[in-house]
């Protein structure tokens, strides 16, 4: 992988990325990308699972427990949002774990399955309990409460502080996954991932590693959905529902798993930007959008990620080619 | 004492009796052969003994402990790793990365101090790839340790499996099958290293079908057939079995 390349376009991008509020001005493109930040999280978190060989279905529901934990921390205990975002993100990943020792006997398509079974599950007790609001969900949930330091007053009054906060929480996120995949821990993944046979024969203990996994990545899932609550200030259980947890696929496989934190971003920015700018009709965009998917998964295996990194040396072929000629 | 002492050792599939009431003895520091025709219950011998199927009965005793049903994680951190009858390997990885895997078992830095990339565990990695290094040096494959293992020959492939089972520092090695797709002069560089392998305190089990393999390696042999053990002593006297020699060998030998 092209490392130090890698570098320079992840500081190039945070340097644009935190001077962007003041290019942008339109609330409703700085909105889009708040999204795909929130989104970028979302992606990670399936990359983290993938990167054992594992794939979820069941991604939206822990997002979907983030918020209405968080909501209802805040709403009916009173408590502050700076508390209730640890608070409700520590309860996701604690459900992830109960939820985790069972998901480990059936590795494969058995943990396919059954995350998807969480995901239906969890959708229909947020429909259905009364204490989260029915098909309605919740409205009016408050903003995070201003932060007052010496010298400057956040107040979530406008887009631009949800901007910078969704903005650390995808920094923060991005930089603890990284640092487990650098580690030997990410190491053990990877030897999992290849084959669980041999890393199991060589003294991993592969059920542990990926329930860590598992319950990591929902941990975060769950942060970001605290973030999501308190910014769109409604949240209903379709938001949450299967449709979304295959739009956490797209953005982390199209974008390209080759790594696993710049590809989810990448797809995270070009599916949550996408449908936007095409403009198009809502009957025909899923058929559009469909056909896009199908294009990037029949040419481009390592994602966009992956042939975005490839264009330097594609292009340069195309130009020795034509400079012989 | 013997290291590994197999007690009346059963497993059942279904209508399938692979083996049957076996009992053997592996002591230190020897070479044991396993040989039996196909179908005898060699590599089921060796995928109980290390956790990858439990017993239908009997027990696995090694170092005084009954490690039947554990984990194949569990056993291998107690001393006991198997070598793969197919090339197992991270097609995907380098030679490097391989063995580096095998060396897991061995960190001690706790995890979280791996995560936040301390000092201390920073220096555990590189006694890690130090010791990957000379494991690589050892088995002859020091030059292709960039090389991705997809890519190397079939012979080279079953020397990198033997390499990153040696990464695990086991005490007990199974060998299955290592010679398999390895030219004349591959396994006469493969039995030097068995044999310097043994002196470095390993105690080797070998199942293998290449006779003079056996014979000049093995201190013991054990004959295997239909899930039985039909005969065990020195080369010597399993070359003389008849019983052996009409269930395996062949009259020539």
């Amino acid at each position: 992988m092209k490392y130090s390349h890698t570098k320079w376009i992840a500081l190039v991008l945070f340097v644009l990325a935190l001077v962007l509020p003041f290019v942008v001005q339109n609330p409703y493109y700085l909105h889009l990308i708040t999204m795909v930040y929130v989104n970028a999280i979302l992606a990670m978190g399936f990359a983290l699972i993938y990167s054992t060989g594992l794939i979820t279905l069941g991604a939206s529901a822990f997002w979907g427990i983030g918020a209405y934990a968080s909501t209802l921390l805040v709403m009916k205990s009173g408590l502050s949002f700076w508390l209730a975002m640890p608070a409700s993100t520590m309860m996701t990943g604690m459900v992830a774990l109960c939820f985790g020792f069972l998901l480990m006997r059936y590795p494969g398509v058995g943990f396919v399955v059954f995350t998807l079974l969480i995901c239906f599950v969890i959708e229909r007790m947020f429909v259905y309990i009364k204490i989260f609001g029915g098909w309605g969900g919740i409205i009016g949930i408050p903003p995070p409460n201003p932060i007052h330091l010496p010298f400057y007053s956040f107040d979530f009054s406008s887009k631009i502080p949800y901007y910078y906060l969704s903005l650390f929480l995808f920094l923060v996120t991005a930089i603890f996954f990284y640092s487990l995949y650098s580690s030997r821990i990410g190491r053990a993944w990877r030897a999992i991932k290849l084959d669980s046979r041999l890393a199991e024969a060589v003294g991993v203990y592969v059920n542990g590693y990926r329930l860590a996994a598992f319950v990591v990545a929902s941990t975060f899932t769950g942060l970001a959905g605290s973030f999501y609550a308190h910014y769109s200030m409604t949240i209903n259980p379709e938001t949450f529902g299967i449709l979304k947890s295959i739009h956490i696929q797209i953005y982390a496989i199209l974008g390209g798993l080759e790594s696993y934190i710049l590809g989810p971003l990448t797809g995270s920015i070009v599916f949550t930007l996408l449908p936007e700018f095409l403009q198009i009709s809502p009957e025909i965009e899923p058929y559009v959008t469909g056909t896009v998917l199908i294009l990037i998964v029949i040419f481009l295996p390592g994602g966009l990620a992956g042939f975005a990194q490839r264009i330097p040396t594609v292009l340069f072929r195309w130009y020795t080619a034509i400079a012989r000629k | 004492m013997a290291l590994l002492k197999v007690e009346k050792l059963s497993k059942f599939f279904g209508g399938l009796n692979a083996l049957t009431e076996l009992e053997l003895d592996v002591f230190h520091s020897e070479i044991l052969g396993i040989i039996g025709p196909n179908g005898a219950g060699k590599t089921t011998l060796f995928n109980l003994i290390t956790g990858f199927l439990a017993p239908t009965s009997g027990r696995i005793i090694f170092e005084g402990e009954d490690i039947a049903g554990l984990r194949t994680d569990q056993i291998t951190r107690r001393g006991v790793t198997r070598t793969f009858q197919t090339s197992i390997l991270y097609m995907q990885a380098t030679c490097f990365e391989n063995v580096l895997m095998g060396y897991h078992m061995h960190y001690r830095q706790p995890k979280w101090k791996a995560f936040l990339h301390t000092r201390a565990a920073y220096e555990e990695e590189s006694v890690a790839k130090r010791k990957a290094i000379e494991i690589l040096e050892f088995m002859g494959l020091a030059q292709l340790k960039d090389e991705l293992a997809s890519n190397l020959p079939h012979g080279q492939q079953r020397a990198l499996g033997i390499c990153i089972a040696l990464a695990t520092a086991p005490k007990l090695l199974l060998l299955d099958e290592p010679a398999t797709g390895m030219n004349p002069k591959e396994t006469a560089g493969l039995m030097k290293q068995i044999k310097k392998l043994r002196d470095r305190d390993i105690t080797i089990v070998l199942v293998e079908h290449n006779m003079r393999a056996i014979m000049n390696l093995c201190d013991r042999i054990v004959v295997l057939n239909y899930g039985e053990k039909i005969a065990e002593g020195s080369p010597q006297e399993i070359r003389g079995n008849t019983q052996v020699i009409e269930a395996y060998l062949g009259k020539e030998y």
